[in-house]
């Protein structure tokens, strides 16, 4: 029967438990996740060169599944030492004491991005230590916008113009912009939040008191983004697309617009070269600024990490300017590391214009039923169920009962 | 010590393995659903929480809808192959052997395939459909809430058919063959020998088998998980997903301990009364 789900959690925990108390003293035990592992060798490499005393053992994680698994040896109070973890999740392990500060670790404090040091302090402290920063932009084919008479080097930049291009470019079995509707939660979080954010809106207040989604700025924004599904200029298959799906779209060619990170601009690359790939910053309303949720990931030191001081050495060690603008897959968190001739590719620009856009996600202990709330409202707009302003009532009512908890 | 005492000796590491791996799990349940994350005893709390959410009820009877419709198939179409199987013809043991790969896949290999068979716009299905003309557009149907739940049943039965074809086969074959030449003499045809032989035959696997299948029923989670995580707008949510979902995703283990407990008190009555109306019930060939 289903009690046995807890029971699974509980052996993971003796399991994993078991695998991380089986290291030495004076070793680093260093979870990293696949996609840097050959950088994090190399760096760690280095490290032990330089610090004959200390060993960094390395255990590489997947995405998949990652936040249960970092929040399952957390809490097992036998943790390794130095974790990879997106800038969001750090919050809850600060709330819940799960990590130790960071404020002495940091080095250069001025030379960081502002809002990704903000991601990570709660209560006055800094508990993690961000080195890799990114936002979503909006990926577009050239070659499309020319063939339907559009200019690739003007792309549109208000809402309206937004509306108008993407309803141009819609022909021929194309969509002019493809949104997503399924997937996991956090897809449409990080696509539709920036909308309601450059409108004035927000999913809930400043002070995690009151929800906001269902106040006409919201509710304006939540239509914008819905619209381009109802009105036939996302794919049929929205209700069923992620980010990947919108990304094989892409490529497929039969989407000419998405919001997408630079990491896909290397496997559109690779799997149909012929794409003329742009780069615009996401569409705002006349006369507003545009935004994107700050995304990323930082590092870590569990409360139950049996080396902390070794940890912090290292950290200082890969947060480094260059060790940081070599490790990183996106953006580092430092100014003077994107000086690095890496950051430098044209295509990059329009990512970099949307840097100084970003913001924090918003962080509550509810966060992810709250974002389930909102995104069960989008998807009900989607399938015709509700309407929008129907749909984020139902919704705030949800939220606002997770925030009065 | 009496020689009796000294049996429960022997069987003593089974017992400890048995209640930590299962009487302890329930019992920590039971009182995690009535704490709170610091282990302060919260009363009802967690269980009014969950009550009061709106995906509970929607959970429940999307539940049921699966359960009930996976199983209603899952019998009709397992029973038919059995008999089919059952009869001799050139190549049967080829044909019986085919019919079990649904089962042999794992359920994660064949939901996710499953999962792009059905997409909107890569999937073959809407391809073989489209082509030939049969539909001018295609069909939505992992997005479309008339069509989701029962295209997830159409899985789930596909993957488990075989199953209930492999217990009823057995069934059939234990059937002495007197009974059908005693039945050939009194001139019974085909239809006769299904519904006076065959079925009554299988009846006590039948049983055994439904219920097996409603407890893998509500218990599951793979084919509905990796295909549409209970959306859209919680239109395949059943509420194992919701356990799942509040535990692991929300990080809520005593909202999630709450709802298994009331899950667990449905489940068992449903099961109670299946076994009381269906497996003790007179004139059993037995």
């Amino acid at each position: 029967m289903k009690t046995s789900k807890v029971s699974v959690g509980f052996l993971a925990v003796s399991m994993l438990a078991l695998s991380a108390g089986s290291c030495l003293a004076g070793d680093v035990v260093w979870w990293t996740p696949n996609w840097g592992e050959a950088r994090a060798r190399d760096l760690a490499d280095k490290f032990m060169k330089a610090n004959p005393d200390t060993k960094i053992k390395i255990e590489v994680t997947t995405s998949d599944g990652l936040p249960q698994r970092v929040l399952t040896t957390l809490q097992s109070g036998a943790a390794p030492d130095v974790i990879e973890v997106q800038h969001g999740w750090v919050n809850g392990y600060a709330q819940n004491n799960l990590v130790i500060p960071l404020d002495d670790t940091l080095q250069d404090r001025g030379d960081y991005v502002p809002a990704a040091l903000d991601y990570v302090t709660w209560n006055g402290k800094l508990w993690a230590i961000p080195y890799r920063i990114e936002t979503l932009a909006v990926i577009y084919n050239k070659g499309h916008f020319k063939e339907a008479g559009l200019d690739p080097e003007k792309p549109p930049q208000t809402w309206d113009e937004f509306v108008k291009s993407a309803t141009t470019l819609t022909r021929e079995g194309r969509f002019g912009f493809a949104i997503t509707g399924g997937g996991e939660v956090g897809n449409t979080i990080f696509r539709s939040l920036p909308f309601i954010w450059m409108n004035g809106g927000d999913i809930i207040s400043k002070d995690a008191k009151t929800a906001l989604v269902n106040k006409p700025e919201a509710v304006e924004a939540v239509k914008f983004y819905t619209d381009f599904y109802k009105k036939k200029i996302s794919p049929t298959s929205t209700l069923e697309n992620d980010g990947i799906a919108n990304r094989r779209l892409f490529i497929a060619e039969k989407v000419s617009m998405y919001q997408a990170g630079q990491f896909d601009l290397a496997s559109i690359r690779k799997e149909n070269p012929k794409i003329d790939i742009g780069v615009m910053q996401i569409p705002h309303p006349q006369g507003k600024n545009t935004a994107a949720i700050l995304g990323g990931w930082s590092f870590i030191v569990p409360k139950s990490a049996k080396n902390p001081a070794e940890a912090k050495k290292f950290i200082q060690f890969l947060n480094m300017a260059e060790n940081q603008g070599y490790f990183t897959d996106t953006f580092p968190a430092r100014v003077s590391s994107m000086k690095l001739p890496r950051f430098d590719e044209p295509i990059l620009a329009g990512y970099k214009a949307m840097l100084p856009y970003g913001r924090p996600a918003p962080s509550h202990k509810n966060w992810v039923q709250i974002t389930q709330a909102y995104f069960n409202g989008v998807q009900a707009i989607m399938l015709g169920k509700e309407e929008p302003q129907e749909a984020m009532d139902n919704a705030a009512d949800d939220i606002q009962s997770l925030l009065d908890e | 010590m009496s020689r009796q005492s000294t049996g429960y000796w022997f069987i003593l590491p089974a017992l400890v393995v048995l209640a930590m791996l299962i009487a302890y799990p329930v019992a920590y349940t039971g009182l995690l659903s009535v704490t709170d994350s610091q282990s302060n005893f919260v009363g009802v709390k967690n269980f009014a929480t969950v009550l009061r959410s709106r995906a509970t009820p929607q959970a429940f009877w999307n539940t049921l809808y699966w359960v009930g419709g996976s199983i209603v198939f899952q019998v009709l179409l397992g029973t038919a192959t059995a008999i089919l199987l059952n009869q001799s013809f050139p190549g049967r043991s080829v044909v019986r052997s085919i019919a079990l790969i649904p089962w042999v896949i794992p359920s994660i290999v064949a939901a996710t395939t499953f999962a792009w068979m059905f997409h909107t716009e890569f999937g073959i299905i809407n391809y073989m459909m489209t082509a030939p003309g049969l539909i001018e557009q295609p069909i939505g149907w992992l997005t479309n809430r008339d069509t989701v739940m029962p295209v997830l049943i159409a899985i789930n039965v596909w993957k488990l058919f075989p199953f209930v074809a492999v217990m009823v086969l057995a069934g059939l074959q234990s059937i002495p063959k007197e009974l059908y030449e005693a039945a050939r003499v009194d001139g019974a045809n085909f239809w006769e020998e299904v519904r006076h032989i065959m079925l009554p035959q299988v009846r006590p696997v039948l049983v055994a088998v439904t219920l097996l299948l409603v407890i893998w029923g509500l218990n599951s989670i793979t084919i509905i998980y990796a295909i549409t995580r209970g959306g859209p707008a919680n239109s395949t949510l059943i509420t194992p997903i919701q356990i799942f979902r509040i535990a692991f995703e929300n990080v809520q283990f005593n909202q999630a301990a709450a709802l298994s407990v009331m899950f667990f008190a449905v489940a068992i009555l449903i099961v109670f009364f299946y076994i009381k109306a269906l497996a003790a019930a007179p004139g059993e060939a037995r």
